[in-house]
């Protein structure tokens, strides 16, 4: 393909449920059939979107390169768009439409359709487009409007009203309502009231909220102030990583450009409300990433967790009424301002509204940060978007929740994406990290994995969490290195399922999530590793065994390379593995060019 | 006293026209992703090229940094934007590319396609 001469066409019709009302299926025909006619099949690329937020003027269909937009279009007039455009070049003015909204402008400014092309981004609507370190940017790209639009057309009460009518939920995990959560602290009598932006991302995999901060600091900033406004604080804290040093670098040029623009400080864009936003580091503790502990760790006392209620909407920092929420979550803030409560909820299922951001890692070919509308479909985001898995691998499960989520399998994939069809099949939503795994990988390992890091998160305030987990642990220690006992799969469902119910807060609850789910769906897997102390997948490095077979030729290559010398032989004579000084680390396996070696 | 809907929209007037100052509407702007996963990557090494071609006199050149979009196993990513062309974006950009892209794509208009992300 040539750039300069014949580009390669992209069509992206419309597909959200109300453009197929208005017959998106007979305009797919027709395109079909006029490209056919043309014969431009090789030039053409024909992408069926989610909804693209533009129902008003539905139709729609935007061809790439350039990002023209079609609205309101019919079987009739495509077949002339796409003849003028496609085989005249000629885009056809009489059915574009010129839109300026805050979300999706990635088509046009990237042309990478086959992975943009099904995302709908409106947390991460600047990443990756504009320099995230210069206000200009930021406000070239209608930045700080929405803050301006609160303050001149809005009360509190009607921003509160807004965000409520939006269904924006916490994108932290839980998902609890934003509104509500705002209103409760609005309506509290308090001389002092506080905002604070919860960026203590801790889990392993995710990296959303990094990646929002640095890509685009602005959006979180206004998402606080407008917040600050609605409710009526005066102070506001960014809790983030110490191990985040640019984006907190980012952050602290964000904000003093805020201050020189006045859009922070006293009597902001000119009233009289005023607003200042300082920035906290957290040293690191996975477990401050709860609400409670992390307003303890800014109070200068031990991270640690206390029993709600009261919650911090009501009692929170220094025991003034508080409002927390993820940085995804402000980053959606300025958008429903801007684009109004009923789009927003346009967008998303029943329940649950607008976009989410998974960062999606682990056996897949593009892995990245992929926001999709709720109710997508996890096949989408791995097979269409992610590419699939690479070499022909198969895949066997998705993590979804990171170690408070749970592992999902391949009969899943239908699953649309929402709250409550996460929370269904025993996982959460969580802030957003998907790994997804291929048959290479051991289930019972990838549970222990996720408990050691939560055991070893766990802040010990309570018992069933620092005790039990801790027992947890134990036996999948045990279970993994060939030492497992029959009842062992009771035991850690009884453990797991009293800390779920037991624990005081989200870590502990949520701990024992990757296990159950694993045991639930991978059952089997834990059966052979207990009673034939095998791990199928050769995971489980203290299950395998390495063995010399009569291939082996006697080369000696394997005696050069072993680290312990458990390998002995006589040149040109088979050699043997002393299994007690072995260890297992497959060198011996990995250098013979003879298949002289077994594993099993 | 002005309503806050006129300052932003006085402020947003006067931040476009300070970024057409910097060369905005040049032939072609040069993208280069500068979040951590970007620099961790290598994009310090890219933007140091693009750097040093502009002032050795590569001219007409409008360069800046941009956050991470999310293409994390195609980092550095480089983004290649002419007004009316279609923009080309380049992923898994090191220094020899980078001074390749700058020598075909951006001094001869060749787009190297092997090196897109399509």
């Amino acid at each position: 393909m040539d750039h300069s001469v014949t580009p390669q066409y992209k069509i992206i019709l419309c597909w959200g449920s109300s453009c197929q009302k208005l017959s998106s299926k007979s305009i797919l025909d027709r395109i079909h059939q006029k490209i056919d006619e043309l014969k431009m099949g090789n030039n053409v690329d024909i992408i069926l979107s989610g909804c693209l937020g533009m129902c008003s003027k539905g139709p729609i269909l935007i061809i790439n390169p350039g990002y023209y937009i079609y609205g309101k279009i019919t079987p009739e007039i495509v077949g002339e768009i796409i003849e003028k455009h496609i085989n005249q070049n000629k885009a056809t003015a009489a059915y574009l439409i010129e839109e300026d909204h805050l979300f999706n402008r990635f088509y046009r400014i990237f042309g990478d359709v086959k992975f943009y092309g099904r995302q709908m981004r409106i947390a991460l609507r600047n990443c990756g487009i504009i320099d995230p370190e210069s206000i200009d940017d930021y406000l070239s790209v209608r930045g700080y409007e929405s803050l301006a639009k609160s303050l001149a057309l809005f009360t509190p009460n009607q921003v509160i009203n807004e965000i409520k009518a939006s269904g924006l939920r916490g994108r932290g995990g839980a998902g609890f309502p934003t509104g509500y959560k705002w209103e409760l602290t609005a309506q509290e009598k308090s001389s002092e009231k506080f905002i604070i932006c919860n960026a203590d991302e801790g889990d392993p995999g995710a990296f959303m909220d990094r990646n929002a901060i640095e890509s685009d600091p602005h959006t979180i900033i206004e998402g606080m102030i407008i917040g600050a406004y609605a409710v009526g604080a005066q102070n506001g804290i960014i809790y983030t990583r110490a191990e985040y040093p640019l984006a907190i670098d980012r952050l602290h040029i964000a904000i003093n450009q805020a201050k020189e623009h006045g859009f922070l400080g006293n009597n902001i864009l000119g009233t009289n409300f005023s607003f200042n936003i300082e920035i906290r580091q957290g040293a690191g503790a996975f477990i401050c990433g709860e609400e409670t502990a992390l307003i303890h760790s800014l109070e200068g006392k031990r991270g640690v967790p206390r029993t709600r209620p009261p919650y911090p909407a009501t009692k929170g920092l220094f025991n003034k009424p508080t409002v927390v929420n993820n940085v995804e979550t402000w980053a959606n803030i300025p958008v429903i301002i801007q684009e109004g409560a009923a789009w927003f909820s346009s967008i998303g299922t029943k329940n649950s509204k607008g976009t989410k951001v998974f960062a999606v890692a682990g056996s897949v070919i593009n892995t990245g940060l992929v926001e999709v509308p709720m109710g997508t479909t996890l096949k989408e985001i791995i097979f269409d978007i992610c590419g699939g898995l690479p070499d022909n691998k198969t895949l066997k499960a998705v993590q979804i929740g990171g170690p408070s989520g749970g592992c999902l399998t391949k009969d899943h994939l239908d699953i649309q994406v929402d709250y409550e069809s996460f929370a269904e099949i025993g996982t959460i939503m969580g802030s957003g990290g998907m790994i997804v795994i291929d048959n290479k990988s051991c289930m019972v390992k990838l549970a222990r994995f996720f408990l050691e890091f939560s055991q070893s998160q766990s802040c010990g305030k309570c018992t069933p969490c620092r005790e039990g987990t801790k027992r947890m642990l134990e036996i999948l220690e045990r279970i993994t290195t060939g030492n497992g006992k029959p009842e062992d799969i009771q035991k850690l469902l009884r453990l797991g399922n009293t800390i779920k119910k037991t624990a005081l807060c989200g870590l502990g609850k949520s701990a024992p999530n990757p296990v159950i789910s694993t045991i639930t769906h991978f059952r089997n897997e834990y059966e052979e590793h207990i009673n034939e102390k095998k791990c199928a997948t050769n995971d489980c490095s203290a299950l395998i065994v390495y063995e010399i077979n009569d291939a082996c030729t006697g080369c000696s290559a394997c005696i050069r390379i072993c680290p312990t010398k458990a390998i002995s032989g006589i040149k040109k004579n088979k050699h043997q593995i002393n299994q007690n000084l072995c260890i297992k680390c497959g060198d011996c396996f990995d250098i013979c060019a003879f298949k002289g070696i077994t594993r099993r | 006293m002005l309503n806050p809907l006129d300052i932003i929209k006085k402020k947003r007037a006067e931040a476009i026209n300070r970024i057409i100052g910097k060369g905005y509407f040049s032939t072609i702007r040069v993208y280069v992703g500068m979040a951590s996963c970007e620099i961790a990557a290598g994009s310090k090494e890219v933007m140091a090229v693009f750097e040093k071609a502009i002032k050795q006199g590569l001219n007409d050149v409008y360069l800046s940094q941009k956050g991470c979009s999310g293409r994390c196993n195609l980092e550095p990513t480089v983004e290649v934007v002419e007004e009316n062309k279609i923009p080309v974006k380049y992923g898994l950009v090191n220094k020899d590319r980078a001074k390749t892209i700058i020598d075909k794509h951006i001094k001869k208009g060749q787009v190297i396609e092997e090196w897109t992300i399509q």
